[in-house]
């Protein structure tokens, strides 16, 4: 919304300079968001009369004139324009004028002829967006009168936000009210009519259907209305707040809306059918055509201002072509209404239309400005377009409205709120300022919990104040709320405990970095698609999801249900930017699964609409091609081992189980990552090389994720244990192992068979090629032994190892090695 | 004298200059400032001048000597800055081994954590909601009338007429009523979203923080002190916050928290748009409505609420331009946060 000052001035004085009253204002909740300066003036441009008038000599649509531009001796001039003539009184524009546009003007030749400046039309000193030809004025002021007597103008503008609540300041005098607030002064209304001209009847009879849609309607009769440009004046204020000039019939209602607040309709009289007004609901869709020429469907139930054929305007939000004022509009019915605000904002959203008045009524018109509006636009129309007015008109409200009630305030429950120390007599005074009615109750200053010390009348225009905490408010804004002065902070009684959860993501986020990996934030949407390409069965649980039903212009509308997209798109997007591998990511985010269990309790009976929200920690190997240990995918190798230390590093008894029946994963080199108590809690391992071609994906990409709010992630408590201080033996194995037995298989084995001493065994080679026969590997294994009560003798260990041995060779057909 | 000293400055620096190791600079050196250097004698013919002469060519002769001795050195680490040891022969000038390569948090949630950790410093505990939510808790609740002009501010994800994705964090605000009786001091971090197109200065997801403090008698002075509090932690300057009456359905008074601008110190520059302050979050005393939503008895307690977006103050700190680095996550970006904690 801009607010013109020179407008504003007006209704309200102040004496401050713009930025101490843009930054008062702003203090006071209406936020000045820019101060425009306008300056329209037209240095070296005067008024003159064409004396001559001859056709130029070499060009036939040229034309050769000598002007008086009040110097003295005529000025020979060359002008284009067809509409030039003698006689003619026009704005000059002398050699050395500068015109809008950084256009100056100086001594030329054209087509051989001097030219000594130039005659102005309106589109060149930007006076109207026409520039068929020169001005043709229409003054009786002498030649040489500078121009900017006639066209100058100079304004401040200030550009507000005007909040949702705060429909009484998208009009000057809203402003101009809250002006006088600020400073303590008083503000005045813009002047109304009330003399009657004219013997004629308006003929017009009103009907509103239902009262709850429109509370208020009234129609006013104008007749002999001349369509003309406004007076310079007012398109001067329209084009300041940036509303487009069109005629004095249509700028008047504007001004008039932009001025009070209230919206106006002008219909062309002479273009209704009947003589009846019935404000009802469209009984079912039609199409209309609107004021901007567009056609528009009109869905039943839609609240129209009809006469006696059909709709002639969208209630509150525009009227139809059908009675639009034009050129050849003699007779005008003006309306001012009190329009329901829901059914203007159902109808504008509903047809995509917002209009200046649709933007009011939604937010909610004042009912004691239908009435003043509508007599100070039939002054300026009688002032502006030599209308006439009728004697009588139609008004028809709602016999049962009642202004608001008066509102009880607690001084007491002011400070509550606030934390001031105000008193009666201050509240009385600042709600006073604001144009409240203060009716004092009981004892005034007794200020308690139960005590009300005043009953405050709200105006029409501040129907946003319902209740005692809307009046605390103004209190705040008014009393300023850099009197604020606390107690030093609010500290709750206990403090606070972190949760499990909370510290096992700051850690997890902590040691993950750590390792090197890093940190990454993605959509919480997926793209349509997604789970053809991780190849999810058709029956997957997961492809069930919840797709917005309004998103943005060719945006993603399906939220995910799965993470490794997300995964894969940042592999691909960094790999292609050439980034060094091992790329390293991790994530901690939310997917989206309907129809779940939500896993929380729930108070709201449509909860059950809402999908699951499971978070995920994901870590991600992208772009390593290197193999290590036993021929292992180096990837491989490092995801394994970051969930085992993820797991003791959260003191969370994670274990890893080969395989997985994850469709994107390679099944042949996958984990299951299972909880304490068996559930599966995620997965890890290399996503399949198919689904990394459906990606797009140019390297091995491996990864795990666990699933945080499906566990407990209260840390396992630490307690100490006493340890024995006698020495290790340590031994070590050599191992020739058929290529058919695994690692762990023989990992098990070592730890049943190793007696009760054996402390622990540890894989320290691996060895498959030369020197080690064609379907066998060497295995090289670390083993510890130690007893709590002594030393151990070679004896035992020996017996220990040969136990070992003997196991190894019965089960798996292992030899010791050389 | 002081002409003696100027030629030697001169002669001194041009010869360092020239050294092209080590070795010739070594040479340089002793050649100077060594036992029978030319800097030397001068200091030893300094006894042949009066008193007073002989104190200010002994003054300028010492700055000399300092001046030298810098140029030499800094000559010494252009040449090759760590040298092997001549004792070991080990080239200690090779890269050392980490334990691990270094990674990094993502700024936005290093920027959230440390935002959680001062309000737990303060007291406050932590939770989340949903971020699919119900109309109900993200507007209805919030005291958002139906089909009200205050839900244009937000743009909102709609999944039908009852379920969206939350446009702000303060439905858990209603979550977190619903189950506790004060007194309450919560923070609620997370995810929300906006239906609108990206540029650089908007992303349809992006983070907030909101906070709530509900007991028999906070007030807006509490709120004043607690932002203040926060301000003065998370930005370390001194800087005062101001207070601009605003609207949110669920507070009243309702206010928008202007810090002044970190970055020019309230002179005004381009990124306060020359106003010299910083909006950085809105804040308010609860609605009577959002008690009622939560099933308080009227007029019991009172309470305060905020809520500040976090892409925005991340921006601020980090000096980012274009919010949609936050989401590209591309480590070109990313690896300029290793060890931002
Ligand atoms: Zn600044």
């Amino acid at each position: 919304m801009k607010i013109s000052l020179d407008w504003l001035s007006d209704f309200v004085d102040w004496t401050d300079e713009t930025a101490v009253l843009a930054a008062r204002l702003t203090a006071a909740g209406l936020n000045v968001e820019g101060i425009e300066q306008i300056n329209k003036t037209f240095p070296g441009v005067v008024v003159a009369r064409v004396l001559e008038r001859e056709k130029h000599p070499d060009a036939d649509r040229l034309s050769l004139c000598k002007v008086d531009d009040g110097t003295g001796a005529p000025v020979q001039v060359v002008c284009g324009a067809p509409n030039v003539r003698a006689g003619l009184t026009v704005l000059f524009a002398r050699v050395g004028a500068e015109l809008p546009g950084d256009l100056r003007i100086k001594k030329s030749k054209i087509r051989g002829v001097e030219s000594h400046g130039m005659i102005c039309s309106a589109a060149e000193l930007e006076l109207s967006l026409d520039g068929a030809g020169i001005i043709e004025l229409d003054t009786k002021l002498p030649n040489g009168t500078p121009a900017d007597d006639l066209f100058g103008f100079k304004d401040t503008v200030l550009e507000v936000e005007v909040t949702p609540n705060r429909p009484d300041w998208l009009s000057h005098v809203g402003v101009a009210r809250e002006v006088a607030a600020i400073y303590g002064t008083k503000m005045s209304l813009p002047p109304v009519f009330n003399a009657v001209q004219g013997g004629e009847s308006l003929g017009v009879k009103v009907r509103v259907e239902h009262y709850a849609d429109c509370g208020r309607y009234t129609a006013w009769g104008l007749q002999r209305v001349k369509i003309a440009p406004s007076p310079r004046w007012m398109q001067n204020r329209l084009l300041a707040i940036g509303a487009r000039p069109i005629n004095n019939v249509v700028d008047i209602t504007n001004y008039v809306m932009f001025e009070m607040g209230q919206p106006l309709h002008a219909f062309d009289r002479g273009q209704l059918a009947g003589n009846a007004i019935t404000v009802r609901r469209a009984p079912k869709n039609t199409s209309v055509q609107t004021l901007d020429g567009q056609t528009r469907e009109v869905e039943a139930g839609t609240l129209m201002v009809c006469d006696e054929k059909g709709p002639v305007a969208l209630a509150g939000v525009m009227g139809l072509g059908n009675s639009e004022v034009s050129e050849k509009t003699t007779e005008v019915l003006l309306e001012s209404a009190f329009f329901n605000a829901s059914l203007v904002r159902k109808a504008s959203r509903r047809m995509g239309l917002i209009s200046e008045s649709s933007y009011r009524f939604e937010r909610g018109a004042d009912w004691d400005m239908v009435e003043r509006a509508a007599l100070r636009a039939l002054q300026l129309l009688q002032e502006h377009a030599g209308a006439r007015i009728v004697p009588d008109w139609a008004d028809r409200h709602d016999p049962d409205h009642r202004p608001a009630d008066p509102l009880p305030l607690r001084v007491w429950q002011v400070n509550r709120v606030l934390g001031t120390a105000v008193n009666t007599g201050q509240v009385a005074q600042i709600l006073q300022r604001l144009g409240l009615k203060v009716q004092p109750m009981g004892n005034a200053e007794s200020i308690s919990a139960g005590a009300v010390n005043m009953m405050v009348q709200v105006p029409s225009h501040r129907r946003d104040l319902l209740m005692e905490v809307d009046l605390i408010e103004e209190i705040a804004r008014i009393h300023g709320l850099d009197q604020l002065t606390g107690r030093g902070g609010y500290r709750v009684p206990g403090g606070a405990v972190r949760r499990p959860q909370d510290v096992a993501r700051d850690r997890l986020r902590g040691w993950l970095s750590s390792c090197g990996y890093t940190e990454i934030v993605t959509s919480s949407f997926m793209e349509a698609g997604d789970h053809d390409k991780l190849a999810l069965a058709a029956d997957d649980a997961r492809r069930a999801t919840l797709a917005v039903v309004n998103p943005r212009h060719g945006g993603d509308t399906q939220l995910r249900t799965v993470l490794a997209p997300s995964a894969l798109a940042v592999s691909r997007r960094n790999l292609n930017a050439g980034a060094t591998p091992p790329l390293r990511f991790f994530q901690i985010n939310r997917v989206f699964r309907p129809g779940q269990p939500l896993g929380r309790d729930t108070r709201h009976a449509d909860e059950a609409l809402l999908p699951a929200e499971h978070e995920y920690v994901q870590v991600i190997v992208a772009g390593w091609r290197d193999t290590g240990l036993g021929g292992l995918p180096c990837d491989l190798l490092e995801i394994r081992g970051t969930v085992e230390a993820m797991a003791g590093h959260l003191r969370l008894p994670l274990t890893l189980e080969a395989g997985t029946d994850e469709s994107w994963l390679d099944a042949g080199a996958a984990w299951s990552v299972r909880a304490a108590d068996g559930r599966v809690v995620g997965v890890a391992g290399r996503v399949a090389p198919g689904v990394l071609a459906a990606f797009d994906v140019d390297g091995p990409v491996a990864l795990a994720e666990v699933r945080l709010d499906d566990l407990d992630l209260t840390p396992a408590p630490a307690r100490f244990e006493p340890f024995t201080r006698f020495p290790a033996v340590k031994r070590d194995l050599s191992l020739l192992v058929p290529a058919e037995v695994a690692y762990g298989q023989i990992r098990d084995t070592v730890d049943s068979s190793g007696g009760p001493f054996l402390e622990s065994s540890e894989l320290f080679d691996f060895y498959r090629g030369k020197g080690v026969p064609e379907g066998q590997a060497a295995f090289g294994i670390r083993l510890k032994f130690r007893s709590p009560k002594g030393s151990l003798t070679g004896e035992t260990v020996d017996a220990a190892i040969g136990e070992i041995l003997t196991a190894l060779k019965d089960r798996w057909a292992i030899d010791p090695r050389g | 004298m002081q002409e003696m000293i100027d030629r030697l400055r001169s002669e001194a620096s041009a010869a360092t200059a020239a050294a092209g190791d080590d070795a010739a600079l070594e040479a340089v050196r002793v050649a100077v400032l060594g036992r029978k250097g030319s800097l030397t004698a001068l200091l030893r013919g300094l006894k042949d001048l009066d008193e007073a002469a002989r104190r200010e060519a002994g003054a300028a002769l010492n700055v000399l000597k300092e001046e030298i001795s810098a140029v030499i050195e800094a000559r010494q680490a252009e040449l090759g800055g760590d040298r092997p040891a001549a004792s070991s022969g080990l080239d200690l000038t090779l890269p050392g081994r980490a334990p691990a390569p270094i990674g990094s948090r993502h700024p936005l949630l290093t920027v959230l954590e440390n935002i959680c950790d001062i309000f737990h410093g303060m007291g406050f505990s932590r939770d989340e909601g949903p971020e699919v939510e119900l109309d109900y808790y993200n507007f209805t609740a919030l005291n958002f009338p139906d089909d009200h002009p205050a839900r244009d501010i937000q743009d909102t994800f709609y999944f039908n007429d009852k379920v969206l994705l939350r446009t702000q964090t303060s439905p858990v605000q209603v979550r977190m009523m619903e189950r506790r009786e004060p007194p309450l001091a919560c923070i609620f971090p997370g995810r929300v979203y906006r239906n609108e197109n990206a540029d650089a200065s908007h992303s349809s997801e992006f983070f907030q923080v909101e906070g709530l403090v509900v007991d028999r008698s906070v007030s807006m002075a509490d709120l004043k002190d607690t932002v203040d509090t926060f301000v003065r932690n998370f930005f370390g300057a001194s800087a005062p916050t101001r207070f601009r009456p605003h609207y949110f359905p669920f507070t009243e008074p309702s206010v928008e928290v202007d810090m002044q601008c970190i970055l020019c110190g309230g002179k005004g520059c381009g990124v306060c748009k020359q106003s010299g302050w910083l909006e950085i979050m809105g804040a308010g005393m609860v609605h009577p409505n959002v008690f009622k939503a939560a099933g308080y008895p009227d007029d019991r307690y009172t309470g305060f609420a905020f809520g500040m977006g976090i892409d925005r103050i991340a921006m601020l700190k980090y000096g980012i331009t274009d919010i949609r680095l936050l989401y590209e996550n591309d480590l070109r970006f990313l690896n300029q946060f290793r060890g931002v904690q």
